[in-house]
């Protein structure tokens, strides 16, 4: 056994030792997962920009075909085409507003990964733990395929693949497959695969739960498998031309980017894109014959196929959408999946809110009415009008209802309110309300113009090899 | 309180309602209308059966609750709104999804297919740790068992075999006797 098998042994242990509660044996999920071969094909890369802080350290790790940026530390972790993102950690100086409490952040804050293994996850924003301003920690947690880590400390965790743990802490929990939690802290905790939890404690308690049967033909992951279903197929069938963009060194945009956009030279893009003002387009995006207003963003692992985004679309990090229309200010959450097709396409009304995790797959055009939050399963008109609600008339909740499979408790007010101004929030830091004449608004789609990328490399051979010998990176 | 011993106030297991497991629904009632008419001591009711293994050993017991919870009716909805808890939800939200699922239900409606269909074992509660109490234990720390455990009776025990239940209505009647003889008035 050479040092990366007994690395990811280790890591097994540690996180098994953290679910033995659960009697959660990590080791037939994710052995296979992470291929050892593989550990030595891909580089791994970071950006180095005048906007962001630079302190990268690695020690003892993997990183296969990995990014970084901003202030991190990855110590006995192996990370397979992994993002850590490091573009909003809190800087020195700065107030962190928690409740009642304004934490003043005393230096600049840092991602800690130790002891950890994921497989194309994301791991992006900040720690949102009040008890932890300065270090967005993840220890003992192994993620798998597609799951995104947003704001979220771990210590102890397993995520499956397309889970998204979103602005809360976790401690000692299972993320089942498919699975969307924000819940602002949780810990020994099991979730059930295809459960998109929204809790804001004292104010509303949003739940929907996937008929697990249906929920299979997207995604499902058994021990001893790889994932499986159409999520992964639709991945997989575009993975050339994912192989191409990092294989090239010097890379020409395919098409005509404004000055106000950026577009990053590890995002696909097929003809024939048009893109407005003031867009972000993310690393390992992918976007085809499509439209995108003033102030859209595609973010990391979207796919845009054949569609219009009209202008300030938020689309969550792994959402795709296909053969649809949508019109402006429609937010698309984390993994969502919208697929319309030729001639029958997807029509989403303006400023409508698409939870995280949702899927919306028809085979007759449909046609979502401006201002409804929609979520869960969508396959037609029936189930559209057991999964959505009018913006307006959840605003008039007070007290609770339910709907098919959907719980809703709290205020329908607060819950509006809180999405809205995290969609604002998105936008303004995705630079989308940027205003070229005076300068003021600049986001991530105007910073990242400014970055350049170096790539570093693991022992090709010998007891290490896969492994990348300990490299500190600073200005 | 010290005037009166466990084994004084226990009924004796023979005079107690039991089957053998594997039993009916309905043959347990039986089982405790019989025993009801042959203890006539006083004027309360058995509340519960005690179910026996091949061995005449109690393995469980089936009370009133256990009969209407087996009962009521159930679908994939109600296990649901059970498992919704551990996302936080509040009682008062459980219960009303609860009731407005009844409400779509005709409660009880295969009362009479039930009572023949459901066996004892599938709704019996095994007794637990605090459920037992030795015969010459003081009545004190029989009470305290009974509030502590929340219990509505103990199986009381004479060299680890059941001899008797201690039930709480006839606790209850003791302190009521021995307060009435204080002469408060």
């Amino acid at each position: 056994m050479n040092e990366l098998e007994k690395l990811f042994t280790r890591i097994v242990q540690r996180v098994n030792i953290n679910l033995r509660e659960q009697a959660f044996d990590t080791k037939p999920y994710v052995w296979d997962l992470i291929p050892k071969s593989q550990m030595t094909k891909f580089y791994a890369f970071y950006g180095i920009s005048p906007d962001h802080p630079l302190n990268l350290q690695f020690r003892h790790s993997g990183l296969a075909g990995s990014y970084f940026l901003g202030k991190i530390q990855v110590t006995n972790s192996l990370l397979y085409k992994t993002d850590v993102r490091g573009d909003e950690l809190k800087k020195k100086g700065t107030i962190f507003q928690f409740d009642k409490f304004k934490i003043p952040v005393s230096k600049d804050e840092e991602i800690v990964i130790e002891d950890s293994a994921f497989v194309k996850t994301l791991i992006h924003n900040y720690s949102h733990d009040p008890e932890t301003p300065e270090k967005f920690f993840i220890k003992d947690t192994i993620s798998t395929h597609y799951a995104n880590i947003h704001g979220s400390p771990s210590d102890g965790c397993f995520l499956g693949p397309f889970s998204t743990v979103d602005l809360t802490t976790m401690r000692d929990s299972v993320i089942g497959t498919y699975s969307y939690v924000q819940a602002g802290e949780i810990s020994h905790l099991r979730i059930d695969p295809g459960t998109v939890w929204v809790k804001s404690p004292g104010s509303f308690n949003f739940l929907y739960r996937y008929p697990i049967e249906k929920l299979k033909t997207y995604i499902s992951f058994e021990a001893g498998k790889l994932p499986e279903g159409l999520f992964i197929d639709f991945v997989e069938s575009r993975k050339q031309d994912f192989q191409r963009v990092f294989e090239v060194v010097n890379i020409e945009p395919a098409t005509n980017v404004p000055a106000t956009s950026s577009l990053d030279r590890y995002a696909v893009v097929k003809p024939a894109m048009e893109i407005g003002e003031n867009v972000l387009i993310s690393q390992r995006a992918y976007l085809e014959n499509s439209y995108l207003g003033k102030g859209a963003n595609a973010q990391e692992n979207c796919f845009i196929i054949n569609s219009r985004l009209e202008g300030n679309n938020v689309t969550a990090h792994g959402a795709k959408i296909i053969e649809a229309d949508m019109g402006k200010n429609v937010f698309v959450g984390f993994n969502s999946f919208l697929r319309g097709r030729p001639e029958k396409r997807l029509t989403i009304g303006k400023e409508c809110i698409v939870m995280p995790h949702t899927i919306i797959d028809i085979e007759e055009p449909l046609t979502v009415p401006p201002g409804q939050l929609v979520w869960g399963l969508i396959k037609n008109k029936e189930d559209l009008e057991t999964n959505s609600i009018a913006i307006s008339e959840l605003s008039k909740i007070k007290t609770f209802f339910s709907k098919g499979n959907m719980f809703f408790e709290g205020s329908g007010a607060d819950f509006v309110s809180a999405f809205q101004g995290r969609i604002h929030h998105i936008l303004e830091a995705n630079g989308a309300f940027f205003n070229s004449s005076d300068n003021s608004g600049q986001g991530h789609a105007q910073r990242n113009q400014n970055m350049s990328f170096n790539t570093i490399q693991p022992y090709p051979r010998g007891d290490e090899e896969g492994l990348f010998p300990t490299i500190m990176i600073q200005p | 309180m010290d005037k009166y011993l466990i084994k004084d106030l226990m009924v004796p297991i023979s005079e107690y309602a039991t089957v053998s497991e594997g039993a009916t629904l309905f043959e347990a009632y039986l089982a405790l209308e019989q025993a009801q008419e042959e203890y006539d001591h006083n004027k309360y009711r058995h509340r519960a059966i005690l179910v026996l293994d091949k061995n005449n050993k109690v393995v469980g017991k089936v009370g009133q609750l256990d009969v209407l919870r087996a009962l009521e009716p159930k679908n994939e909805q109600y296990e649901l709104f059970e498992d919704i808890r551990k996302y936080r939800f509040s009682s008062q939200f459980i219960m009303h999804l609860r009731e407005k699922n009844l409400m779509q239900k005709e409660p009880l409606t295969d009362i009479c297919r039930n009572a023949g269909q459901i066996r004892v074992e599938d709704l019996m509660s095994a007794p637990t740790e605090g459920e037992y109490v030795e015969e010459d234990t003081s009545l004190n720390t029989a009470i305290h068992q009974l509030v502590h455990g929340s219990h509505m009776s103990l199986l009381v025990t004479r060299n680890n075999d059941i001899v008797g239940i201690l039930r709480l209505t006839d606790v209850f009647a003791a302190i009521f006797h021995t307060m009435k003889e204080c002469n408060l008035a």
